[in-house]
């Protein structure tokens, strides 16, 4: 079977929002892809490698396998293989149109929203998410935004046809937005830095609040005292029985380090999101085996006094630390760059496969799904993609095939559409 | 309101008598005050003028005036003589920088919504930053405390304006002394006070440093134009008169009464030189913001009185480990050389003043002078800075800044060197005296042996005055003084006998010192009192002060004066660059194992193992990449307060040129990404923005040098949703275009004033001279001249557009106005009509793969550069921020993956393809023999995601070298904690400064930030 582009079908109709590219079916049979380079990233690279994709699983890879009879080859000669990419930490599905309100799902107010969850927002017939998948991303880590207590993250596999079927894991994190820990203001509204310092404490007293509230509501309901359910707290008791992460969205080196002061101290398992700073953190973070999604891989430097590549090295000095670290642009129609995000990452100083991990495997393990996602591994989803080349570097990063959970799922995209119509206007 | 008079010879003790002031024009009213004012002061030091000191000098003083000074003048009889013996005696300071006796300025503007109308009343001008026709002597009203604090540090004539807006009115000269406002008033019209600031104008032009310029520009030619037209008869190119506008008329006069330009920060001075040089303004003063040292050899060739604040920065708070990340090496540095300031601008040759301006306390102003003095201030200059100086900004050099005959008897007595750690006692203002404390204090500070009911203890006083104290020792036992209070000759205290000898309860004395002698009254515990004699056997010992440490700087100067800032500009060499891959974009293509030689900043030769010149410095660049250097045409980077004047729908008055910032950081990131060359572009607020400015990223450069020599001019236009102000609020509806219809006929109906200027300059132009004595003529109008030089083909557009039908409406509109329109930027469905482009002869410059963000960018494509390209379209990839601006190589590599291109053809969307567009192309853009050399090293195939620029190269210069940058960053880190470490080990007065700020960062521009940028121009305080 091979996953044909069918263009030329597809071109009508492009100014809704809702994209007319159609799910792809359940696996039906055997797909052995052929002759290709194999990225395993859990063990090396396979030169010359077959894989066997039976039942939405990898059944089988090697160097030298003979397809099983009745499986559709796929000849890859040339080509590169790698397990489906992972964005972790954005907004793929809740934001439509970033300027336009109607279209915009990502945050609900007040600070206490550990109980709102995003998947149930998660547009799966966004155009986004079409545009991102063209690029080899298949999965990601969504979450809702806001201020302090945001709410629960969800991974989703990009090809459904509605966010139920699309929901791979939910209330994967809790995320909060933590507390400003610098003094500095913004350039737009100047403030004394001892101000700032008090706004800071005031917001940290909040958080501290809200979570001794929580644990007393946990602790309460643990010995049975709970009279009426208080929606917002029963949503954090797995963050308290270190069910459910907390992941912190902290950027200076002083936020991280109060996140891990506050995850000792409550109990909850932690995950950094942001780090700006993390480098310089490496150590802390590594001794208290706290991951980091790095949504900076391009990132200028925060301060005039920073060397200029300092966000792009730190993806090496955390993975030279012991850091587990994926990476994410956080946002959402730029998540479809987070794979080049990886190539930067490289160039200042990870390994090819460390780099590739960022946005794999590592990114598999910090949400839980590495026994099934992030490697090509027997037994794990037979969620594939097939590039030209080496899929972190521009020149080469072209996706011929997707599979996720063995199904063959159209790369075409509203980018391509259009791009296909207005050929049409110039070959007339 | 008080009349001082002097009382005994030589005791200079004042009492007041009652409030009879002279007043010449109201009727009598009891009796007059006609006291003698005549006064001979002798002995004292007298420093008639800086550089020349009288000893044991005569004054005579009669009636307000000097009338005598030197030596052997000999005392008519009938004078009140003054034994100043001891004292130095200085002519009154002079603050030419000052709002005394004015109502306190309203704080910055603030309206609901924009406002884009001034109401006028009377004739006043059209815009409300613009106060130029306030008369400032009108509203004068002497403030006896004010006039008091002014004293107490020597002023005596000060020039004060209410410190509001861009033209603040007409300054009023007047004395410190306390009376009617019409006695004090010195020159009722003094400079014309003005700043970059609109203060509390709700106005909401200007909204940008770039628009304060432009508006201030706009009124200097009008102000001219209306000298002019109102001396006319003939109106012809007017609908009527020309307006009677009073603001206008005052502007008028700066070339006679003079100005005084307050600045915020080096560059805005060199802004104000160059604006006022513009209009042959020679007679403007600026006011200094403490940073003039870092630019100081500018500030020399600026040739401008500049009046100094001497206020310092609090140092910034590093106590807390983890908060030191948030302070910036800049601060730091800035911190540590403010003082040193004056010092700079003395060693450089620049004339200045100083001004009690900026300081949180009056009482800071002497601790701080002489902290200058300490850095290296020369005592001469600092009071030519106080005297002669200020004396000719205020036009009076013969009456006030001199101790001679003739001038005012405006004089300062001070205890000791004024410069080093004097204290004024007294200040006169045109001979009336304000005793600030007694010029002969009794001498108590000694030894007393006493007899303190049979035990022998001794009484030590020690100093004078109010720092009179004193201890009672017995043996080795001693104990203060308390309650020490001293008047003239008195003298009491108290004494807590426990710590002398052991009794309980406390002595009182109270006496005085006659001679040598303390008599006086004690009062024992138990109420028996006696009469007591003390003779003072010793003097107390005089405390050796010492000389203050020299002073030594642990941070260097360097230019930016901040991290990477280079300490000397870089060099320019000749190289021999052997064996790259070099990618010429040009018809050579790329070539392998090639040699290229760089000399006098230009590409010699190209070709296969060449010989070294002698001379010539050899790069090894075996394995190494040599691209042109990289291209932007779309760049907001190294704009100082405000990408966008995003207030009227048509600002093409305003220019980025005018507040270009050479000190941005992403200027030297840029270098770090390859990029030499960015088109600086207004903002996308209006439909007719602001004029652009193409920049080299020279780092460490002036900002004139920054600019690209030679480049033609071009400007900013935009369409669509920023400039109908789709996204930005409820509260900004009114302004007209709200719509893509009324983008047009914006557009059309600007261009079409346009050329009726341009026909009314012409007819002008052509009238005999006689007939133009008559004639009054057009008003010289920056927005309308601007357009004209589009229409002339003097000026390129660059217009900001995403949609089709907008550019399809563009182009209508250019062939039918006639114009054309030079690059569309951004243009994402420009691959809907590439065939019209192609046709109307317009380039584009795209972003690779930006869309979805807002309803104008859905239909975008990242093979809009292929499709445009394939139609014949020049094509460009533009960063519009400082961090794609550092990969301009990667968003150009994006159209191979997504379409296929070349490599050589991607790699031109970022050199020769904007060179062309910014019509450069015969300088930069490829690796040509006889092109300048701006070029890149890079360590890889520099499309390639693991490419890093090595090294990168303007006009045959290195700029940037990642190694070297790898030494500044540890270097950087060091510095820091040095200066870290002066900052803990600092007094606490050193620590807390006295009203200096820093400068504010400047945000990242994008460009649809719409806004108030001005605060951003005016520092803060930390």
């Amino acid at each position: 079977m091979k996953a044909k582009l069918t263009v030329l079908a597809l071109l009508v109709s492009s100014a809704v929002m809702a994209n007319d590219i159609v799910p792809a079916t359940k696996q039906s049979g055997a797909v052995f892809l052929n002759d290709a380079t194999l990225h395993t990233v859990s063990n090396g690279v396979i030169e010359k490698g077959d894989l066997l994709l039976v039942d939405g699983k990898i059944a089988a890879i090697g160097a030298d396998l003979s397809a099983p009879a009745g499986a559709t080859v796929v000849e890859l000669a040339g080509k590169h293989v790698y397990p489906g990419l992972i964005a972790l930490g954005n907004q793929l599905g809740l934001l439509e149109i970033e300027a336009v309100r109607a279209t915009d799902d990502t945050r609900e107010v007040t600070e206490t929203n550990p109980d709102v969850r995003a998947q149930i927002a998660y547009n799966a017939d966004s155009e986004v998410i079409p545009v991102t998948r063209a690029n080899g991303i298949s999965y990601s880590l969504v979450y809702p935004g806001g201020s302090l207590l945001m709410g629960q993250s969800s991974l989703m596999q990009l090809d459904a046809w509605n966010w139920q079927d699309a929901t791979v894991k939910a209330g994967v994190g809790l995320h909060v937005r933590w507390p400003s820990a610098s003094t500095l203001s913004s350039p737009w509204n100047p403030q004394k830095p001892e101000d700032v310092a008090k706004e800071n404490a005031k917001a940290e007293q909040a958080l501290r609040d809200y979570l001794d509230q929580a644990k007393a509501y946990a602790d309460a309901k643990a010995g049975g005292l709970v009279r009426n359910v208080d929606s917002r707290w029963e949503a954090m008791i797995p963050v308290f029985k270190g069910e459910r992460p907390v992941y912190a969205h902290a950027d200076d080196a002083r936020q991280i380090k109060m996140a891990l002061q506050y995850a000792k101290e409550y109990g909850f398992k932690l995950v950094i999101v942001g780090g700006s700073d993390a480098g310089d953190v490496a150590n802390e973070l590594a001794l208290a085996k706290v991951p980091v999604i790095f949504t900076h891989p391009f990132g200028v430097p925060e301060r005039d006094d920073e060397p200029v590549d300092y966000a792009y090295s730190t993806p090496a000095k955390l993975q030279a630390a012991g850091v587990l670290v994926a990476l994410s642009l956080d946002g959402y129609w730029d998540t479809r760059n987070v794979v080049f995000g990886a190539g930067q990452a490289q160039a200042f100083g990870l390994t090819a496969e460390q780099a590739l991990a960022t946005v794999t495997l590592n990114a598999a393990k910090i949400v839980g799904m590495d026994k099934q996602l992030g490697s090509l591994e027997v037994g794990k989803a037979a969620s594939v993609i097939v590039s030209d080349g080496d899929v972190l570097d521009y020149g080469s990063s072209k996706i011929r095939y997707m599979w996720i959970d063995g199904r063959a799922v159209d790369l075409n995209n509203r980018n391509k559409q259009l791009h296909d119509k207005y050929q049409q206007r110039y070959s007339r | 309101m008080k009349a001082f008079r002097l009382s005994l010879l030589c005791t200079a003790v004042l009492w007041a008598v009652a409030p009879v002031h002279a007043d010449q024009t109201r009727p009598l009213q009891g009796i007059r005050d006609n006291s003698p004012q005549l006064y001979a002061i002798q002995g004292a030091t007298v420093h008639t003028e800086p550089g020349k000191v009288i000893s044991n000098a005569t004054v005579l003083v009669e009636h307000g005036k000097i009338t005598a000074v030197g030596e052997n003048v000999e005392v008519p009889a009938g004078y009140q003589r003054i034994d100043a013996y001891g004292y130095d005696l200085y002519p009154g300071f002079i603050d030419a920088y000052s709002s005394y006796g004015l109502p306190k300025a309203a704080g910055p503007g603030r309206a609901d919504g924009p406002v884009y109308q001034a109401d006028r009343v009377g004739g006043n001008a059209a815009n409300m930053a613009i106060r130029a026709d306030k008369v400032w002597a009108r509203e004068f009203t002497p403030d006896a405390d004010g006039a008091k604090t002014l004293r107490q540090q020597g002023f005596t004539v000060v020039q004060s304006a209410q410190f509001d807006g861009i033209a603040r009115g007409q300054a009023v000269v007047a004395s410190t002394g306390d009376g009617l406002p019409g006695d004090l008033i010195l020159n009722a019209n003094g400079s014309q006070f003005m700043s970059f600031d609109p203060g509390s104008s709700t106005q909401s032009y200007p909204s940008s440093l770039m628009g304060s310029i432009a508006l201030l520009r706009q009124n200097l030619a009008d102000a001219n134009w209306y000298r002019d037209a109102r001396g006319k008869t003939d109106w012809r190119f007017f609908r009527e008169a020309p307006e009677y506008n009073a603001a206008l008329e005052a502007l008028g006069k700066i070339q006679t009464q003079g100005g005084v330009f307050e600045t915020s920060n080096e560059r805005n001075l060199l802004r104000a030189d160059a604006l006022f040089d513009q209009f042959n303004l020679s007679n403007v003063a600026l006011v200094g913001s403490g940073y003039e040292y870092a630019r100081v050899d500018a500030v020399k060739a600026a040739n401008r009185t500049v009046i100094v604040p001497v206020a310092y920065p609090g140092a910034p708070a590093v106590a807390k480990i983890e908060d030191m990340a948030d302070v910036s090496l800049a601060d730091l540095r800035h911190w540590e050389r403010a003082p040193g300031n004056l010092a700079s601008l003395e060693k450089a040759g620049v004339r200045f003043a100083l001004t009690s301006y900026k300081l949180e306390k009056a009482e800071q102003f002497w601790p701080n002078v002489r902290k200058a003095v300490q850095y290296g201030l020369s005592k001469d200059a600092a009071l030519a800075a106080l005297t002669t100086v200020p004396a000719g900004l205020i036009g009076m050099q013969d009456r006030v800044g001199r101790i001679a005959p003739g001038y005012q008897a405006d004089l300062v007595f001070s205890k000791g060197d004024v410069f080093k750690d004097g204290d004024i006692v007294a200040t006169w203002t045109r001979g009336h005296v304000d005793q600030i404390k007694p010029l002969k204090v009794p001498a108590f500070a000694g030894s007393y042996p006493w007899d303190l009911s049979g035990t022998a203890a001794t009484l030590e006083l020690t100093g004078e005055g109010d720092k009179l104290s004193g201890k009672v020792k017995v043996g080795d036992k001693e104990t203060d003084l308390g309650n020490v209070q001293q008047h003239r000759q008195n003298l009491s205290f108290t004494v807590a006998l426990k710590d002398v000898n052991g009794r309980d309860g406390v002595l009182q004395f109270s006496g005085e010192l006659v001679g040598a002698q303390l008599t006086g009254t004690l009062l024992q515990p138990d109420g028996s009192s006696a009469r007591i004699a003390l003779n003072r056997t010793g003097l107390a010992k005089a405390d050796d002060k010492d000389e203050p440490a020299k002073v030594s700087f642990v941070s260097p100067l360097t230019y930016p004066n901040q991290a990477f800032g280079l300490a000397s500009p870089a060099k320019r060499q000749n190289v021999h660059i052997k064996n790259a891959t070099v990618w010429t974009s040009d018809k050579a293509g790329k070539l392998e194992n090639t040699d290229v030689l760089v000399e006098d900043g230009k590409f010699v030769e190209i070709g296969k193992n060449l010989k070294t010149p002698s001379g010539f410095t050899v790069i090894d660049a075996t394995g190494m990449h040599l691209t042109p250097g990289i291209i932007d045409e779309h760049s907001h980077i190294a704009i100082e307060a405000g990408v966008n004047e995003g207030s009227d729908a048509v600002t093409s008055e305003v220019a980025i040129g005018d507040v270009v910032l050479p000190d941005d950081i992403n200027i030297y990131r840029g270098l770090a990404g390859g990029t030499t060359t960015a088109q600086l572009l207004h903002g996308s607020a209006n439909p007719i923005g602001g004029q652009a400015q193409i920049i080299q990223l020279r780092w460490g450069v002036t900002p004139d040098e920054l600019k690209f020599k030679g480049a033609p001019a071009s400007i900013k236009f935009a369409l669509g949703e920023n400039v109908k102000q789709s996204n930005w609020g409820d509260n900004f509806t009114s302004r007209y275009p709200q719509s893509r219809v009324g983008v047009e006929t914006s557009i059309r109906e600007a261009f079409q004033a346009a050329k009726e200027y341009k026909a009314a300059w012409a007819a002008y132009n052509d009238l005999s001279s006689s007939e133009k004595k008559r004639v009054a003529p057009p008003r010289v109008d920056y927005r309308l001249q601007t357009l004209v030089e589009i229409l002339d083909k003097k000026r390129f557009i660059h217009t900001h557009s995403y949609v089709a039908s907008e550019i399809l409406m563009l182009i209508h509109l250019a062939d039918e106005v006639g114009f054309k329109v030079n690059t569309f930027t951004h243009i994402l469905e420009g691959y809907k009509v590439a065939d019209e482009m192609a046709k109307h002869g317009a380039s584009a410059s795209t972003f690779a793969d930006w869309w979805a963000y807002k309803m104008e960018v859905q239909d975008a494509i990242p093979t809009n550069t292929c499709l445009m390209a394939s139609r014949g379209v020049v094509v460009s990839i533009n960063s519009d921020s400082p961090d794609l601006q550092r990969r301009l190589n990667q968003e150009a590599a994006k159209s191979m993956k997504y379409c296929d291109m070349s490599e050589e053809e991607a790699l031109k969307l970022a050199t020769i393809n904007p060179a062309i567009q910014l019509k450069i192309d015969n300088k930069v853009g490829s690796i040509t023999e006889g092109k300048q050399a701006d070029f890149v090293l890079w360590s890889s195939n520099p499309l390639s995601v693991y490419a890093k620029a090595m090294q990168t190269w303007i006009d045959g210069t290195k700029y940037f070298d990642r190694a070297q940058d790898a030494v500044e960053a540890t270097r950087v880190t060091s510095e820091k904690q040095r200066l870290v470490q002066k900052v803990l080990a600092a007094s606490d007065d050193d620590k807390a400064g006295s009203g200096g700020v820093y400068k504010s960062a400047q945000p990242i521009w994008h460009c649809e930030d719409n806004g108030n940028f001005l605060k951003l121009a005016f520092g803060h305080q930390h």
